[in-house]
């Protein structure tokens, strides 16, 4: 057993499945839960084409914070504010010597970097859709105006008053990562926005259906 | 009816009828209509009573800007009706009268008011004798105040927005200035934002005839993308930040570059009898009858001391409104092409007059018309006129809120007799009126206030606040001389119309008073709102951003109380404190202390960096092992504590007080940034969730969900394993914060839910904090900012033992250690009992010698220990076993012992165990 084991959830038939911070709010938005990779997702709230539909005409927002999400300290010689696409997942130099990789799978860590794994450390939301600009204004004060922030610009800045990170994944659909802790007072506020807004929470089918994130090298 | 025949330009549609109730009675109007334009269409001339007299009021401005026009509309107090659209059945009551608005019981405070109410009277009048303020004050708060809120709370509430909203420019003003910036800016591939405070952009155009060119840059600025906001006003100016309030919704615009195309508001005259209903604005009236189609009255006579003035008397005229008089207080009336026509239209036109005095019954019926001296009064003969309106212009007055605001500075010009823009700050650039643009011709200064000579007659510089010139002259004289002092002694421009009426005009009366130019006495302070804004458009949305254990709902299926613990919602206790402590200490619990701080420290360096951080030595803990920390600052008081556990050679992890996680980090950051040792700290507080299992069986317990070997041998006191439990991925740290036998397990949050139903159904209770300060109490052990405060050191908190002076390295708060373990602390942290069983409570003044000498930090009953234990500060003298103490608790003295070991297992075998 690794000293840092105990960070990461546990896979594996005799290990419980692994829960978002979220799970309690999307349960009572009506959730349909699958387990995938060893964690429970919410796969669509009800009506998977309304929510395709209102992917691709509103604004939607889905849970991810199953996703991998890595801390890396080390050297980085990257652009800050701009997220760097790898395999299934981004890079996202935070400051000269930290940075964020996350993933669907675990990310791998560059040659010469400190590993911690913090995926339960972050609660991770995308939200999407052509009002989905609009829907982050009322919490958001980043400025997130497509000639100011282009698919893969990196924003770290107050989101719903509290810290946490914005990435423009495509033109219309953003990736926001807050602490765990923080999850649902977040989820309250975008839904909050974006339901005022006629958008709902959608499932990763529907999310699916948005743009696809953007391929940066 | 009022109604005229359809104007070029006018704002209503006729093909959409509305009615709407006013004081119960139907009102007809056209969409387009605002609420007073359909009632002065209707007839209707008295609007609104006066703040402190009671006095009718009708309209003045026309444009949303006075308070002569407040309403209750559909439950909502203070709705400005000058601007308000009239909508389909919504319902209008009239504020600040009683029974009607034609019978008003409160007149009587005109009639009687001056003696009893003048300026300043609540510091003269209704304080004696002294027993009698409550009575006073409740009459008078209830006799105060515009308009009622709706009793019922969700009456009260609406929804309000916030909205961000980054651009390249922002334009404030949307006249044709304003319209023409916008477009110029987007023409060049600006991002912009243009907000505007009336119902469409156009400004002044859209009254004096352009309206078509105003209607057609505004289409043009929309094409061009421009963002046009309407009926939104600018509220102020917040470094750079500009809040426009629209509807239900509050933008906050953040812009590089500013245009401020605010206008000018023209400004009253001041005569008795100037708040006479049909004393108006002429822009108000023009106003009225270019956009609504409402004849503000038949009969006009026009006072003025510009062209603007004459510009309205000629369109008030085309407009089919008798104008029998007009007064320009320029002798020549200006000499240019205003004066001309209006000769030329046959209206008497009395050069170097102005209007002296105003009479009616409750509305204007006469009014008289004579030439003044400099002091304002009546040099010459004078001339009466009856008439149903009088409509004034006192000149321009351009609006410089926001540009002063931002920094901008204004000068008195004499020749416009106004104040105009003096400096703009860098990155704003002013168009418009306010830039002055559109002046030239001559405007004569009107004095501070025209008289006939006769008496009676009050003469108001504010209307808002019923503030008289006689008002301002007697603050002068009782020696609130300067424009300042007079603002807040007689509250002039305090209203709901801040001054935009009743600024200029006051500061005539103060300079007049005192002797001073207009430029020495200056304009009050700008500041936000400039315009009246709800309190819930400020605060936003009520979501309140709480941090939450991964553990929470399951807190609150249990039923527990919840409680705020910093920034995190925590479980207090779960319906039965007193049970749940005593089944930790009999039985088993489980209390959820995921909220901890826990920083992952790692690097060759790593141990190094915490021999520096704190006081005690971290770096010669071997892998496993466990040690309490305190934090100290540079001037060595206590900070933070928590544990410091080596997983591996390089790699530590150290957890904090729930909110200390934060602040630790950043401690730790900022020393870094000077050793510059090889060592990396990582946050995962949020990340890690922990449950302390406490108690007899708490060994047991574990046993049967965990391969690891937990015997005392193996797994002893400050010692940490890892392990599978229930087949979560756990650290065990064995420690004991509730004097139990204890197991702190820390897990991926992900997976604390299955963790914490296994342990509670294998029998562990779960516990709240409650319980939890019971049992530490009980071992004596401190909670930082609870025991401690900013002035306690590890030596008087009882903890001396964990600093090693005898380190090499140098440590913070080194120093100031040294020194204080070279004296003895004065005061030191001791644990009492109350042989009576009074409880004290928290912060209760502990004596010695009949003076105060130290306070109660923590007390409570011990369910356990049948008895109430507590700790206190107390002088160095008393901290002796069994030494006698008296706390003074709210008027009651109670005795108290001293205790200086642990309450319960003072040796820590049941720890240890």
């Amino acid at each position: 057993m690794s000293v840092l084991d105990f960070l990461t959830p546990a896979t594996g038939p005799d290990a419980p499945v692994a829960e978002s911070p979220l799970a309690p709010a999307l349960a009572a938005a009506g959730a349909t839960f699958a387990v995938r990779d060893g964690w429970r997702v919410a796969v669509d709230f009800g009506a998977p084409a309304a929510e395709a539909d209102a992917a691709r005409a509103s604004v939607v927002w889905a849970d991810v914070s199953h996703l991998r999400k890595l801390e890396l300290q080390g050297a980085f010689d990257h652009d800050l504010g701009t997220a760097v696409r790898r395999d299934d997942g981004w890079l996202l130099p935070l400051t000269p010597a930290r940075a964020l990789a996350i993933g669907e799978t675990m990310p791998a860590a560059p040659a010469g970097a400190d590993a911690v794994d913090v995926t339960t450390q972050y609660a991770a939301l995308t939200v999407a859709g052509p009002a989905a600009r609009e829907t982050l204004a009322r919490f958001c004060a980043l400025d997130l105006r497509p000639a100011v922030a282009p698919p893969a610009a990196l924003r770290p800045g107050s989101i719903a008053r509290t810290p946490g990170i914005v990435v423009v994944e495509a033109r219309d659909r953003f990736l926001l990562l807050v602490g765990a802790a923080v999850a649902l007072h977040v989820w309250e506020v975008v839904a909050d926005a974006g339901t005022h807004l006629g958008g709902r929470p959608a499932g990763l089918e529907a999310l699916a259906s948005t743009e696809e994130v953007a391929a940066h090298a | 009816m009022m109604r005229l025949a359809p104007q070029a330009g006018e704002r209503i549609d006729r093909a959409r009828p509305l009615t709407f109730a006013f004081d119960g009675r139907r009102v007809e109007g056209f969409a387009g209509d605002t609420i007073v334009s359909a009632l002065y269409a209707s007839g209707r001339r008295v609007l609104s009573r006066s703040f402190k007299y009671h006095r009718p009021r009708g309209e003045l401005c026309g444009c949303g800007q006075c308070a002569n026009s407040l309403f209750t509309v559909d439950g909502r107090p203070g709705v400005r009706g000058c601007g308000e659209p009239a909508r389909e059945g919504m319902v209008v009551e009239h504020q600040n009268a009683w029974p009607s608005l034609e019978r008003d019981v409160m007149r009587i405070a005109d009639r009687v008011g001056g003696a009893l109410l003048p300026v300043g009277f609540y510091y003269k009048t209704f304080i004696r004798p002294r027993r009698l303020w409550p009575v006073y004050e409740k009459v008078l708060r209830h006799a105060a105040g515009l308009g009622r809120l709706p009793k019922r709370q969700a009456e009260r509430e609406w929804r309000t927005e916030y909205r961000r909203r980054h651009c390249d420019l922002l334009v404030v003003g949307g006249g044709l200035a304003g319209l023409t910036a916008a477009i110029e800016a987007a023409e060049r591939g600006a991002d912009v934002v243009l907000c505007d405070e009336d119902a469409e952009p156009g400004g002044w155009a859209l009254v004096d005839g352009r309206h078509d060119e105003a209607r057609a840059l505004a289409a043009r600025a929309r094409e061009l993308g421009v963002e046009v906001l309407t009926r939104a006003p600018a509220l102020g100016w917040f470094d750079g930040l500009v809040p426009v309030w629209q509807g239900d919704t509050l933008h906050q615009v953040r812009a590089p570059r500013h245009v401020l195309a605010t206008g000018a508001l023209q400004q009253p005259l001041v005569f008795p009898g100037n708040d006479l209903p049909g004393v108006m604005l002429s822009s108000g009236a023009r106003r009225l009858a270019a956009l609504y189609a409402v004849a503000p009255g038949r009969r006009a006579v026009v006072a003025t001391v510009d062209d603007a003035g004459l510009q309205d008397a000629l369109a008030l005229r085309l407009a089919g409104i008798e104008v029998v008089a007009i007064a320009d207080l320029r002798p020549d009336a200006g000499g240019g092409g205003p004066a001309a026509y209006v000769e030329a239209a046959g209206i008497p036109l009395l050069r170097g007059a102005t209007i002296v005095r105003a009479s009616g019954r409750d509305r204007v019926q006469h009014v008289t018309l004579a030439p003044v001296g400099p002091d304002g009064r009546a040099t010459g003969a004078a001339e009466d006129f009856a008439c149903d309106l009088l409509a004034v212009s006192g000149g321009l007055q351009p609006s410089l809120s926001l540009l002063l605001q931002a920094g901008g500075r204004a000068a008195y010009d004499p020749q416009s007799a106004c104040f105009a823009v003096a400096e703009v700050p860098a990155g704003m650039a002013v168009a418009g009126a306010l830039a002055g643009e559109g002046a030239g011709a001559p405007v004569a200064t009107p004095p501070a206030c025209a008289t006939d000579g006769r008496r009676g007659g009050k003469a108001f510089v504010d209307l808002d606040e019923d503030v008289t010139v006689k008002d301002v002259e007697h603050a002068v004289a009782e020696g609130y001389d300067s424009l300042e002092l007079s603002k807040r002694y007689t509250t002039v421009t305090m209203g709901p119309s801040q001054g935009r009426f009743s600024q200029i005009p006051s500061a005539r009366v103060v300079a007049r008073a005192t002797g001073l130019d207009l430029e020495t006495v200056g304009l009050t302070t700008a500041r936000p709102p400039w315009t009246t804004v709800p309190l819930g458009a400020l605060a936003g949305r009520p979501l309140e951003a709480a941090k939450r254990s991964p553990l929470d709902a399951r807190h609150r299926d249990l039923g527990a109380t919840g409680r705020w613990a910093g920034d995190w919602r925590r479980a207090y206790d779960y319906g039965d404190p007193e049970g749940e402590a005593l089944a930790v200490q009999s039985d088993a619990g489980v209390i959820d202390v995921s909220t901890l701080g826990k920083l992952l420290v790692r690097g060759p360096d790593a141990g190094e960096l915490l021999d520096r951080l704190y006081p005690n030595r971290m770096s010669t803990l071997k892998p496993g092992r466990i040690r309490y920390g305190v934090m100290t600052s540079e001037a060595g008081r206590i900070v933070d504590d928590g544990t410091v556990c080596r997983l591996d050679d390089e790699t530590f992890y150290v957890t904090t007080t729930t909110g200390g996680a934060t602040a630790v980090e950043q401690t730790i950051g900022w020393w870094q940034a000077t050793w510059n040792l090889d060592a990396r700290v990582t946050d995962l507080t949020q990340g890690v969730a922990a449950m302390n299992l406490a108690g007899p069986r708490a060994r047991e317990i574990l046993s049967g969900l965990t391969d690891l070997d937990c015997s005392n041998e193996a797994l002893g006191y400050l010692n940490a394993r890892h392990a599978t439990i229930a087949g979560v991925p756990a650290l065990i740290l064995r420690i004991g914060f509730v004097g139990e036998v204890g197991y702190e397990l820390h897990c991926p949050a992900a997976q604390a839910g299955p963790l914490w139903d296994a342990l509670v159904a294998a029998g562990a209770r779960p516990f709240g904090l409650e319980p939890q300060r019971v049992l530490r109490l009980q071992k004596l052990h401190v909670i930082v900012g609870q025991d401690t405060d900013s002035e306690t050191t590890p030596v008087n908190a009882g903890l001396g033992a964990l600093v090693k002076l005898d380190k090499e390295q140098d440590f913070v708060g080194r120093w100031a250690l040294e020194h204080a373990a070279e004296q003895a602390p004065d005061a030191v942290l001791v644990g009492f009992t109350t042989p009576g069983g009074e409880l004290p409570t928290e912060g209760a003044v502990v004596l010695h010698e009949g003076v105060a000498a130290g306070q109660v930090t923590s007390a409570r009953r011990s369910p356990k220990l049948e008895r109430t234990i507590g700790l206190a500060w107390v002088p160095a003298e008393l901290a002796q076993e069994d030494a006698a103490l008296s706390i003074s608790d709210a008027g009651r003295t109670i005795a108290a012992t001293v205790t200086t070991r642990p309450f319960y297992d003072p040796d820590g075998e049941v720890l240890r165990s």
